[in-house]
């Protein structure tokens, strides 16, 4: 059945869950690109027929006419389904900029296709630019503020890091109270986590 | 006791119409308006300046308070103030930025262009080309002649048939601030709906949109 394989990868993206992302279905997408070819074939080839019989293409109503707007618009479904495909995921991958960081974790990094990956990288460099210019970070304080101050347990052996302006000794598991705005960047590498008694 | 609680009640009334003509408080309604539409409104390009200048007067404050070892209490008061303005005007730009990255194809060829600081339109036509070639290398490039447009179905579309538009015909909840009287919510004027002061409406966006535009209403 024509366009079968295409509404699988769109199936594919519905039944994952919000937000996250699945591996990038290399072969499936492979072989909806293959399929649109070969309609583009059987296209090219009924029109020619047509033309062949000596009959005009855009008023002929034969068998032909309509085997080719078939062809057509399982291509366009076809088109349709790996455009979709491409976007969702590129919307995703987008969230992850705000939500992971500049530097994807590996087991991520394994599920982007190779345009992937440069796209979140670009993608990543674009908002930088428009972040620097403007002089404000803006992944930071990703949830509205309730205390200025909050208590973190750091989770790595990060050493001595300046904040502000002192310094600070963050040891494995020890428990420190840091200004919001610079325990959120250590909690989005995964370096620290909201100490909650 | 009934005078007393006049007092109060004019006293309230003054703080509350001082309260709603700060920059603070017009930087909330902006980044609740932004929040709630389904597409991108108009850069309130003096406003983000003027807050960003107040941040800045407030980050000073605080840096000179700590400096001279003052209370920590009013220290951390105006660290409070501080956050709450910056997580505002954060949040704002983000949620821009967002909607930039969502539909930048179709505010880059209409009128939502010109919505855009110039820093914003920066960053759109830097997705826009991201985008792009992404799709160009992974899908476009490889479909026959004739399907490669990344706005059109086939060639064969008159119009631009491929570009994720914002749905306008959504619901929103909005809130008038003086009485608008009534408002006609479609063209054929079959449903006309009284706006009154400070009641709560649920309307489809794109038949207040004017409104919303002229500050006539508030989004919430």
């Amino acid at each position: 059945m024509y366009g079968r394989r295409a509404s699988q990868l769109v199936r594919e993206l519905a039944s994952s869950e919000s937000g996250q992302l699945t591996a990038f279905n290399n072969d499936l997408f492979d072989q909806v690109i293959k399929e649109c070819n070969e309609h583009q074939v059987q296209l090219q080839s009924l029109l020619r027929k047509i033309q062949d019989d000596g009959l005009d293409i855009q008023t002929t109503k034969n068998a032909d006419h309509f085997g080719a707007v078939a062809h057509h618009l399982s291509l366009i479904r076809n088109k349709r389904c790996l455009m979709a495909y491409m976007h969702n995921r590129a919307e995703i991958i987008r969230s992850l900029r705000w939500k992971v960081g500049p530097v994807l974790p590996q087991e991520i990094q394994q599920k982007l296709s190779y345009s992937e990956e440069e796209y979140f990288k670009n993608h990543s460099t674009a908002l930088e630019s428009y972040m620097s210019e403007l002089d404000l970070d803006l992944t930071v304080d990703m949830v509205p503020p309730k205390d200025p101050y909050i208590q973190v347990r750091v989770l790595d052996d990060i050493g001595d890091v300046l904040l502000g302006d002192q310094s600070a000794s963050l040891m494995r598991n020890s428990v420190h109270s840091l200004k919001r705005t610079d325990a959120e960047q250590f909690i989005s590498q995964g370096l620290m986590e909201e100490f909650l008694e | 006791m009934a005078s007393g609680s006049e007092e109060a009640f004019w006293t309230e009334e003054d703080a509350q119409s001082l309260a709603e003509t700060t920059d603070v408080e017009l930087l909330k309604r902006a980044w609740r308006n932004e929040k709630a539409a389904p597409e991108i409104l108009s850069f309130q390009a003096n406003l983000v300046q003027r807050s960003r200048e107040q941040i800045q007067l407030l980050e000073e404050t605080v840096e000179e308070l700590s400096g001279n070892a003052s209370d920590d209490l009013i220290i951390s008061l105006y660290q409070m103030d501080l956050d709450r303005a910056l997580f505002l005007l954060r949040s704002y730009l983000r949620v821009r930025l967002q909607k930039i990255e969502k539909y930048m194809l179709h505010i880059s060829k209409t009128q939502l262009w010109n919505r855009l600081s110039e820093q914003e339109q920066k960053f759109a036509e830097k997705c826009t080309d991201i985008m792009e070639k992404h799709l160009q290398q992974s899908v476009l490039a490889r479909l026959p002649y004739g399907y490669q447009s990344i706005l059109k179905q086939s060639i064969s579309s008159e119009e631009d048939d491929m570009v994720p538009e914002p749905q306008l015909d959504t619901f929103v909840f909005c809130k008038s601030k003086g009485s608008v009287g009534a408002f006609q919510l479609d063209d054929t004027g079959d449903e006309i709906v009284d706006l009154v002061a400070d009641d709560l409406y649920v309307l489809r966006y794109k038949s207040i949109k004017g409104l919303v535009e002229g500050g006539q209403i508030d989004l919430v």
